[in-house]
């Protein structure tokens, strides 16, 4: 497989992010860069803000002040089908295949093709994941008769069939057991390997330590901390947060 | 020509290859060969069988095929319905006036649900609230109609006849050929027939996917680069205007309208065919829409003052018995012994 050589380009950015739900602050000046090409995860304890942040980057939530840009665009009053179509591809959180249509055409639902360029390339990801989730021989068969794993396997090859050149990924390795986990993760650094931006929220250590090329930590809706898995892991104050030291 | 003929067999409806397509044909063959068999009027009785199925077509497609239940496509019934009386009306003696009556309906259909469907898709309306807008929407309407006697309700030199409703209107006509009896019942049963095929291609075809995609999940849907509020739009532009078909043959069958057309009574038939045929099912819609208009009809002229209840009785049966509709599941079943 090809590989993709802009990186060092900054393809998805916030600045000075703000969203608060009542009293509750969801986003607080946040000030994120990914560059193209990076395997980025954001971690954070549970009402960090980590899928807000994901609302707010595809435009489901509108920020209170800041700007987001993708593709070096200043999307932040883009509607969210007009970001997606820059090139962004959202998993969500909770599985939202659907579950009373086949796979064939969940897939084909999602085969949007939003990516005018780098469509080989966008197509070989799409094909990788669909091979290696074993998605083609199911074809037939209702989302709603698969099995958890098969279910988060589904929603991402959904997202690949769009062609994004960024793949937000909410939990996508929930539920799953330690092999499929390290499954799933093996399929996402092959495909990162081709040059997809990609940024996933998790909850598994291990898995974002196998995975990220970097990592953002995020406490109560602000950036805490950023840098590679072992300077994060190995930060006191880290450690704190996620134990809920003071 | 191949890529149709595999949408027109898709599995977005009930019925697909060779045994049903031979059932249906040899179904098609008896309906092209009815009116040998009957006199002019009873032909022209079955039809208005038929000019209901477009209605029931289009309420299944936003209804079943999209998720948005419209409580008032009757609106769309009744809006062409006026609009070709005042348009043919105004010219009659022309030989286009027809045509350009039909047209105009259709244009009005199209202009009149695009304003509905704008405010109501692009204001993010709840969907649970669509069937009521819908429906005030209609009564609105009537209500309107209604208030319409008097000759200052005129237009051209076209009566809108308040509570009596428009009468004298043409039947449609090509050059000088007129449909009336015979011709009408096949006239109706061509655009049955062709809007039948034609929405089996759509709802098989990329458009129909996303569109089922939408009544599935619509953020899941939005967050695949899809316009929904758009498609949504369409959709039910698309679905008016096979109502404001209805209300064009109608008024080509009875060379009248009232505005009862647009009363509650008359916007919860579709429902019923939908609902008791299969809303998902567009050959459910046409089985559902021929029998319960005819067994309507049959209860109505032997006197019979409880045709409605009883039909409203056959829906909640349904509703409870069978959710997913009679003939949807009854061929559900037979594939299973299959």
């Amino acid at each position: 497989m090809s590989m993709l050589t802009d990186s060092n380009q900054i393809i998805i950015s916030t600045h000075n992010l703000n969203k608060k739900f009542g009293g509750i602050v969801a986003a607080k000046d946040v000030n994120l860069s990914v560059n193209t090409g990076e395997f980025r995860c954001l971690i954070g304890p549970n009402g960090a803000g980590k899928s807000t942040l994901f609302s707010l980057l595809c435009g489901i939530e509108r920020a209170d002040s800041g700007e987001i840009r993708i593709l070096n665009k200043e999307v932040t009053k883009l509607k969210p089908f007009q970001r997606i179509k820059l090139g962004l591809g959202l998993k969500f959180q909770t599985n939202r295949a659907f579950q009373s249509l086949s796979i064939k055409d969940n897939l084909s639902i999602s085969n949007n093709k939003i990516q005018v360029m780098d469509n080989e390339i966008a197509e070989e990801r799409y094909q990788l994941a669909l091979s290696e989730f074993k998605l083609k021989s199911e074809g037939a068969k209702l989302a709603r008769e698969l099995p958890h794993n098969m279910l988060q396997w589904l929603e991402i090859t959904m997202i690949l069939a769009s062609f994004p050149k960024i793949v937000l990924l909410d939990e996508p390795t929930a539920g799953m057991s330690v092999e499929e986990t390290l499954f799933t993760g093996s399929v996402l650094k092959r495909l990162n390997a081709t040059g997809l931006t990609i940024i996933v929220v998790e909850h598994d250590m291990q898995f974002v330590k196998d995975v990220a090329n970097k990592i953002t930590v995020l406490h109560e809706g602000e950036i805490f901390s950023e840098g590679t898995a072992e300077e994060v892991s190995n930060s006191e104050e880290v450690k704190n947060i996620y134990l809920g030291r003071d | 020509m191949k890529h149709l003929l595999n949408l027109i067999d898709g599995d977005k409806d009930i019925g697909r290859g060779n045994k049903f397509w031979a059932g249906f044909f040899l179904v098609l063959i008896c309906f092209f060969l009815y009116p040998t068999f009957v006199s002019s009027f009873r032909a022209s009785n079955t039809a208005f069988y038929l000019l209901n199925i477009p209605m029931g077509f289009g309420l299944c497609l936003i209804w079943g095929y999209c998720g948005i239940l419209s409580f008032g496509h009757v609106a769309y019934y009744g809006l062409a319905g006026y609009a070709y009386g005042i348009i043919a009306g105004n010219l009659l003696g022309n030989s286009w006036g027809p045509i350009l009556g039909v047209l105009g309906g259709l244009v009005v259909c199209t202009i009149i649900s695009g304003i509905f469907g704008y405010f109501v898709f692009y204001s993010r309306i709840q969907k649970w609230i669509i069937p009521i807008l819908t429906l005030v929407f209609t009564l609105l309407l009537e209500t309107f109609f209604v208030q319409t006697s008097g000759y200052q309700w005129r237009v051209g030199r076209v009566l809108l006849g308040g509570f009596n409703g428009m009468t004298n209107i043409p039947f449609f006509q090509i050059g000088t050929f007129e449909f009336e009896g015979y011709s009408f019942y096949y006239y109706c049963l061509v655009i049955v027939l062709v809007l039948f095929f034609g929405l089996r291609i759509l709802v098989n075809s990329k458009f129909g996917q996303i569109v089922i995609g939408i009544r599935e999940d619509e953020l899941r849907t939005e967050m695949l680069g899809y316009d929904i509020r758009f498609l949504q739009c369409v959709t039910f532009i698309i679905s008016a205007n096979l109502a404001g078909i209805s209300g064009l043959l109608y008024v080509q069958w009875g060379n009248y309208i009232t505005p009862s057309q647009m009363g509650i009574l008359q916007a919860a038939l579709p429902v019923i065919w939908c609902a008791v045929g299969g809303r998902n099912s567009f050959i459910a819609v046409i089985f559902a829409t021929i029998v319960l208009n005819w067994l309507s009809f049959t209860l109505s002229s032997q006197g019979n003052q409880y045709a409605l209840v009883i039909i409203g009785t056959l829906l909640v049966i349904t509703m409870v018995f069978f959710p997913r509709g009679i003939v949807v599941m009854i061929f559900e079943k037979m594939q299973k012994i299959r």
